[in-house]
């Protein structure tokens, strides 16, 4: 069957579903049972099951619903209010003021979680309410939460670094180190284009609180003592080896809890609200990570990313060429996959590739990170963008468009990181050096 | 039947709930197990059990809360019986695909037992049983998408629910 | 044209991957394409724990499994991962040749056939520290991925923390984990030399992966294209079995030249580990009853 004629096939039936309103788990797996019947010798529905099972059982999703659950709880607590109080103040001057500290809680949280997913949530759950209240417009607000969560891919520890490390046998470590200075260029790059659009939108800007000298300043950032506390344990619990980068998810639903218990505001109905909440919010999340386990497998049997990664191949592309032809195969297929199925399923026919062409594989390995980065938001099929209307109810395709500033800056983080290789590659060569 | 029916999809998201906290318990576990030996082996593979009941177990729940997410741009811009006719044919599709998966996720369950299907980690789980949430779970679903079906062909005005954050 | 997909769980470039990839192709020309074998590297059609299911209700036609990792199941499929059992190339081709009948059978039963297997190199102890005996694993944070390798930790005295794969490099980097048993090949693929110095090489045992198809699409098969598989999957068979020993040697001078210390292991620590491998074998036995103990006498008769 051509493959042509498939895709066209496929993505019709994605347009349709969705547009229909089917709920988005299931319309992934319809296009995948689609797929499969028409286009694969298989029969679905047990391979179905199979593979369901095992991603919703697998032991490193775990940290995605504990997370979230301590975003719900934190959520319920004093604690973004706090958060808010205590970086008010440092913020007036900076044009956007607390617009960054979407941008910021992320970044600071990737350095906890390994998943775009459970950061933009955990964030978002404490983070929207609180800018909203304080009359800061949606779609900026948005917007920058979705770009600033997919950070949770390129700061370390990273599921996706994992995924790939182990397919192209690089060491873990060096990928981790490699992502720590693009992962600030991202965060850098969001903040300046939250400065900017501030700049061009003053109005839109709530008003500065009143001035205050650098001594109530600092008064006023006792209340951030919690947030900090919190985070530090969760860190330092990873960094010291008491828990693994997935375990301290479970720890820091803990120190949420006590958190919560020391402000006085954990009781009987807070709990159930947070666990019952984490519950639903997991479960949607789920229901779409089931929907696009499936829709990875049918691509696999169907064989559609593999032949388009063998048929760049077979351009004999110069290096240059073939980057950017990777760039666009893969910035093709995020709009219809997640990030992870998309290394799984192409590395065995595109890691030669690269090797072949002399590029750099830790190198490549940031590039197909940010690379998955920008997948996550864009439409139809974005995590990032599901958490979000989730979070806010509003519509996919609002949404979408509150990101699409944030897919061109890492559009520019990639042209950086091309210019400036050692962006990447100077961190882990200096760690490991012995 | 109305109030068996929702009695079903929360007692069930509460079942889910607690495998919320059985998911935090095991991973817990397997911290502590680093410096105090506990006595329960395995506990990296309950947890992933735990996650997937929380989810299954859940969704019919979820779903009538209105929480699990679709695109719902078409919907609102069509009149009152475009939407409705939309709303059954999306519906319609979501009986016949939670159908497939409810009854595969059954017969899953039911191949790992005659399979003799046992976890492959230290825990030496039989996969049935952790599977047999998966199955209700999604029986659940497709039973909340019947019931929803139902509800829109009775005429129930489509109810596209905003979701607060 | 008949179509099989073939899951396994290892990356391309691994040399059992290396090696599938060749019997598929040597399938498709002696049958010129009357059976194309599709190989799925790296889990990306199913994962590790999924592959024989998959192979068993065939929604894979045939898969690579490793044997020990189904141990939980019938007791046979592990006895490939008692340490000291067979501690040597010839004897694990031994040890082969005796468990092949029941795993044969066994797979039978299940609606599966063995194609062939290969055994991964030889398992030695990597350690943060130098060892002289059993006596200095006490205490050591051993990672425990199976029941044997836990059943090993209990008793040495070694703390058996679990960790996944996923997170085995960042376990090492923060000091949870400063011990471990696996191949040379599987260290120099996991970059252990990173962070561990010292590689003893005990040769405990060699698992093996088998690739195994589902009964029924064998059966649909003519008989020419039958024999056209039988026939690749015993080269590959051979081929595999010196892929891995040159992996071996290659592997261990790969760590050696990554600065770590490779060595034998002292007689002190051998007959230690031996006597571990004694109370393993005899615990094995015990569950495995008068089928693992025909296999096993069979084994020591060769
Ligand atoms: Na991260
Ligand atoms: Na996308």
């Amino acid at each position: 069957m051509d493959d042509l004629l498939i895709t066209t096939l496929l993505v019709l039936s994605l347009f349709a579903l969705l547009g229909s309103g089917v709920w988005i788990g299931l319309t992934l797996t319809g296009v995948a049972w689609i797929g499969m019947q028409l286009f694969s010798a298989r029969p679905a529905g047990d391979a179905m099951a199979l593979t369901i099972w095992g991603s919703a059982s697998s032991w490193t999703l775990t940290t995605l619903p504990l997370f979230v659950w301590m975003g719900e709880i934190l959520f319920r607590t004093k604690l973004s209010e706090d958060m808010f109080k205590g970086l008010a103040p440092w913020m007036n001057r900076l044009p956007g003021r607390l617009l960054h500290t979407n941008i910021l809680g992320c970044t600071l949280f990737a350095a906890v979680s390994g998943s775009s997913a459970a950061t933009c949530a955990t964030v978002g759950k404490m983070a929207l309410p609180e800018l909203k209240r304080r009359g800061y417009p949606d779609g900026i607000v948005v917007g920058s939460l979705a770009g600033a969560g997919t950070l949770g891919l390129l700061i370390p520890p990273s599921l996706i670094m994992i995924v790939y490390g182990v397919t192209a046998d690089v060491s873990i470590a060096r990928l981790f180190a490699a992502g720590v200075f693009p992962g600030l260029l991202v965060a850098g790059l969001l903040m300046a284009y939250v400065m900017l659009w501030a700049a061009f939108h003053r109005d839109q800007v709530p008003a500065a609180d009143p001035g205050m000298s650098f001594l109530d300043k600092l008064k006023a950032s006792r209340s951030l003592i919690p947030v900090v506390l919190l985070i530090l344990a969760v860190l330092g619990s990873i960094y010291t080896g008491v828990a693994t980068a997935t375990e301290a998810a479970a720890l820091g639903v803990v120190g949420a809890l006590l958190l919560s218990a020391a402000q006085g505001s954990l009781n009987w109905r807070t709990f159930r609200d947070s666990l019952m909440g984490a519950t639903r919010l997991y479960c949607m999340i789920a229901l779409i990570l089931a929907g696009a386990a499936f829709l990875t497998l049918s691509m696999g049997y169907i064989g559609l990313p593999r032949h388009l990664a063998e048929w760049i191949g077979s351009l004999g592309l110069s290096p240059l060429a073939l980057l950017v032809a990777l760039m666009v195969f893969y910035i093709l297929l995020g709009c219809f996959l997640d990030g992870i199925s998309m290394i799984v399923l192409t590395m065995g026919v595109v890691l030669p590739i690269v090797q072949g062409a002399g590029i750099d594989l830790i190198w490549f390995g940031i590039f197909l990170v940010i690379v998955v980065e920008m997948a996550q938001i864009t439409p139809p099929v974005g995590f990032n963008l599901f958490v979000l209307q989730g979070m806010t109810g509003r519509e996919l395709p609002w949404i979408a468009r509150q990101a699409a500033p944030m897919f061109v800056l890492m559009m520019g983080a990639l042209g950086l990181i091309y210019v400036f290789p050692e962006i990447a590659t100077w961190l882990p060569q200096q760690v490991m050096r012995r | 039947m109305r109030r068996l029916l929702d009695a079903l999809y929360d007692g069930a998201a509460v079942l889910a709930a607690l495998c919320m906290i059985g998911t935090l318990l095991m991973v817990l576990g397997s911290v502590i197990d680093r410096f105090h030996r506990l006595p329960l082996r395995g506990m990296d593979a309950y947890a992933g059990y735990f996650m997937a009941a929380a989810a299954f177990l859940s969704l019919a729940h979820t779903l009538k809360r209105g929480e699990h997410i679709r695109v719902t741009l078409v919907l609102n811009a069509l009149g009152a019986r475009g939407r409705r006719a939309l709303e059954l044919w999306s519906l319609s599709v979501a009986v016949g695909l939670s159908g497939l998966f409810a009854f595969y996720s059954a017969r899953l369950a039911w191949q790992s037992r005659s399979f003799h299907d046992i976890s492959t980690g230290i825990d030496a789980t039989p996969l049935w049983i952790p599977q047999l949430a998966m199955a209700v779970g999604t029986l659940l679903l497709f039973v909340a998408f019947v019931d929803e079906w139902w509800l829109a062909l009775r005429g129930r005005v489509a109810d596209v629910r905003e979701v607060g954050a | 044209q008949t179509k099989w997909d073939l899951p396994t769980a290892y990356p391309a470039s691994n040399f059992h991957t290396v090696n599938i990839t060749q019997f598929a192709k040597d399938v498709g020309d002696a049958t010129g394409g009357k059976l194309a074998i599709t190989v799925h590297p790296g889990a990306s059609l199913f994962k590790a724990p999924e592959i024989k299911r998959a192979v068993q209700g065939n929604q894979a036609q045939a898969g690579e499994i490793l044997l020990v990792n189904f141990q939980n199941e019938w007791q046979p499929f592990g006895l490939d991962g008692i340490p000291f059992l067979a501690d040597s190339y010839d004897a694990a081709r031994k040890l082969y040749a005796a468990q092949k009948p029941a795993l044969q059978k066994k797979l039978g039963e299940q609606g599966m056939m063995l194609l062939y297997a290969v055994a991964w190199p030889p398992q030695g102890i990597y350690s943060k520290t130098p060892l002289n005996s059993a006596a200095d694993l006490k205490g050591s944070k051993w990672r425990a991925y199976s029941p044997a390798t836990s059943r090993i930790a209990e008793l040495v005295g070694a703390q058996a923390v679990t960790v996944q794969a996923a997170e085995l490099s960042q376990a090492l980097a923060t000091g949870v984990v400063e011990s471990m048993m696996t191949s040379g090949a599987t260290g120099v693929d996991s970059k252990l030399f990173e962070h561990l110095k010292f590689y003893y090489d005990t040769q405990a045992w060699l698992p093996k992966n088998a690739v195994i198809v589902n009964k029924r699409a064998f059966d649909a098969l003519d008989k020419a294209t039958q024999d056209a598989v039988l026939k690749a999957a015993a080269a590959a068979e051979e081929r595999g079995w010196a892929a891995s020993q040159r992996v071996n040697t290659d592997t261990l001078a790969t760590l050696r030249t990554n600065g770590m210390t490779v060595q034998p292991p002292s007689a002190a620590l051998k007959s230690d580990m031996q006597k571990v491998g004694e109370v393993l074998l005899k615990e094995w036995l015990e569950k495995a009853g008068p089928e693992g103990q025909a296999i096993v006498d069979a084994y020591k008769k060769m």
